[in-house]
């Protein structure tokens, strides 16, 4: 101890105070800790984005060794490209309700956990069971319930007298795609309800007291003290969500593998069928340059946040 | 709504900061009294219906399939077996998959917790040219689909020749975990005191010492929520598997599960059985560690 506090003095009468790691100001050091994993995200993402961009510019079919520099072809073409017309429609949808649902249904399970509840901890274990499985299993799930002639869905209809509405909730084009998107709502549901639950538990009790004193109505704390302290948790919530959702793709590849016939396709889907069913890998590649700059200029401002944040 | 004036309802909005760092146990609200009890079973029975999914998944997966088929799948089973798992586990090629699974996990998750720390320590306690920068561009990491890699990928790796082999999946994969470990890291990092780090460093301990032997003990909780976190999203993961492992011999539990859920489409307890198998793991390790991955998350994306 005694030498560190001498070391300290003979250090101050060296240093200004205020500086820390002197060591590092060269960087060097900093760079060796920094290096190892700049290298991998380079090498493993930063380049190959900047190559699917030229991809995206070419003709080539994803194994010859030769390919055409066509230019924009891919993305003009885009636009008469019927199924890309539905997989967009359809990404949009998708982005809407497996939003709106969750942040719903999570807002709610984390106001009810939050009141005179025994057993939270074993409650939002289980609503948070389902976010822990992997998507092909979560798929594998559903389709099983789905299975027009055993599955639990149809049976549990025909049990109740309701055999009529039976159906083969997965084989049909008027009902794909919301049966693909029940279960991404049930696993979605988990995790704003775990922030939603920190952020209620952060509010001071004293402001509904307060409320109540006033003669506030139940209504109208939720409106004006709820909902206003929980404006961070929504932005988090709403931002990861809406980066995650353009990232679907294990859902319906498993379930109903864009089908039947095109009618569950999203972005992501359609620009793997181009690449690995149709060899167009130079279309494909277009279109996830498309999914990429549209998931990038939405979340730019969840970055930015989290960037200064930090940097300040 | 409207009876509450406009200076009322900007108060509460002041006192947003307060209300965050009060202590939990000051609104932590006592749950006694009959409401606490119609709000718990209002809850429990939501509870259930969320998880009755996997629980008629477990409950059918012990049946046996002329059970099943002669009473529904809705109906308690009259009889029960273990067949349903030793079908699924040779059938579906588990002892393969699982295999391949736990190696790259083994292989990719300390290895991605470590660069990612090493990278956050560089960004939170060390003065890092162009930090800034580099902190954008990696949590810029965080929103990029796999999608716009792939292409490249999977050139890549047949061109090395690490197309279809486990190990080739451990680059693209580090790199895909390392956004959000670094966001999570870096901000623990910038919460512990600099005048440790500038104590030790006058002792003359080097910046590798420092990071090794302080800065990582001391960060044992967000280690370990980052580690179990990337495990399950390791664990989990399906593109890259699904574009890059082409032979039987080398798929992970998600590819296996799909090729399995394709052969067993007839045999609706075998599936049961085999999706269970498929999750048994990531279930067990929840519930074990649902501490760390509930307060993980939450940090991870609040502080994060």
């Amino acid at each position: 101890m005694s030498t560190a506090t001498l070391a300290q003095g003979a250090e101050a009468t060296r240093t200004p105070p205020r500086r820390r790691s002197r060591l590092n100001r060269g960087g060097t050091t900093a760079w060796l800790f920094a290096l190892p994993a700049l290298a991998v995200y380079v090498v493993f993402l930063v380049y190959p984005a900047v190559q699917s961009l030229y991809f995206s510019f070419t003709d080539w079919d994803g194994l010859s060794a030769t390919y055409n520099i066509v230019g924009l072809e891919n993305y003009t073409s885009m636009p008469s490209d019927p199924v890309v017309i539905q997989a967009v429609i359809n990404n949009i949808i998708w982005t809407i309700v497996t939003i709106a649902f969750p942040v719903v249904i999570g807002l709610a399970l984390a106001m009810l956990l939050n009141g005179k509840v025994r057993g939270k901890p074993a409650l939002r274990m289980i609503f948070y069971t389902p976010a822990v499985l992997p998507l092909v299993a979560v798929a594998s799930i559903w389709g099983w319930l789905y299975n027009p002639q055993f599955g639990a869905i149809n049976t549990f209809l025909r049990d109740i007298g309701l055999g009529a509405f039976a159906q083969p909730w997965l084989g049909q084009d008027s009902t794909a795609l919301a049966a693909v998107m029940v279960p991404a709502i049930w696993l979605r549901v988990g995790f704003p309800m775990l922030l939603y639950l920190a952020a209620l538990q952060g509010i001071n009790a004293d402001m509904y007291e307060a409320a109540t004193v006033d003669g506030a109505s139940r209504s109208q704390q939720f409106w004006h003290i709820t909902m206003p302290s929980l404006r961070p948790a929504h932005y988090i919530v709403i931002a990861l969500s809406l980066i995650d959702s353009f990232k679907v793709f294990d859902l319906i590849y498993a379930m109903t593998y864009g089908g039947p016939g095109t009618a569950t396709q999203v972005m992501g889907t359609w620009m793997y069928f181009n690449v690995f069913q149709y060899y167009k890998a130079g279309y494909g590649t277009a279109i996830a340059v498309v999914i990429t700059v549209v998931a990038i200029a939405v979340s730019i401002p969840y970055v930015r946040s989290q960037t200064k944040e930090h940097a300040a | 709504m409207s009876t509450l004036g406009a200076s009322s309802v900007e108060q509460p909005i002041a006192a947003l900061p307060d209300a965050t760092v009060a202590p939990e146990g000051a609104v932590a609200r006592e749950p006694k009294g009959k409401g606490g009890i119609v709000m718990t079973i209002v809850l429990a029975l939501v509870a259930i219906f969320w998880i009755s999914p996997l629980v008629l998944l477990l409950i059918t997966a012990f049946r046996p399939l002329s059970d099943f088929l002669a009473t529904g799948s809705l109906s308690w089973p009259q009889a029960w077996t273990l067949k349903n798992f030793t079908d699924a586990w040779s059938i579906g090629n588990f002892a393969t998959t699982y295999r391949n699974s736990a190696f790259l996990l083994i292989l990719k998750v300390p290895v991605g917790v470590l660069i990612s720390a090493m990278l956050a320590f560089a960004l939170a306690k060390l003065r890092i040219r162009f930090g800034t920068a580099i902190m954008y561009t990696v949590f810029l990491g965080l929103t990029i689909p796999i999608y716009i890699t792939i292409v490249p990928v999977f050139v890549m790796m047949r061109s090395i020749g690490l197309s279809d082999s486990v190990p080739g999946l451990v680059g693209p994969y580090l790199a895909f975990g390392i956004p959000f470990e670094v966001l999570v890291l870096q901000s623990f990092f910038r919460q512990l005191p600099d005048e440790i780090i500038e104590a030790a460093r006058i002792d003359g301990a080097s910046p590798w010492r420092i990071f090794f032997t302080l800065i990582l003990p001391l960060s044992s909780p967000a280690l370990v929520t980052v580690l179990i976190l990337d495990a399950v999203s390791t664990w989990n993961e399906f593109l890259f598997a699904l574009i890059l492992l082409s032979s039987d011999a080398n798929k992970t539990i998600p590819v296996g599960l799909l090729n399995f859920q394709g052969q067993f489409s007839s045999n609706q307890t075998g599936l049961a059985a085999g999706i269970l198998i498929a999750v048994i793991p990531i279930l067990l390790a929840y519930l074990v560690l649902q501490k760390w991955i509930v307060g993980g998350l939450t940090a991870g994306a609040t502080k994060g």
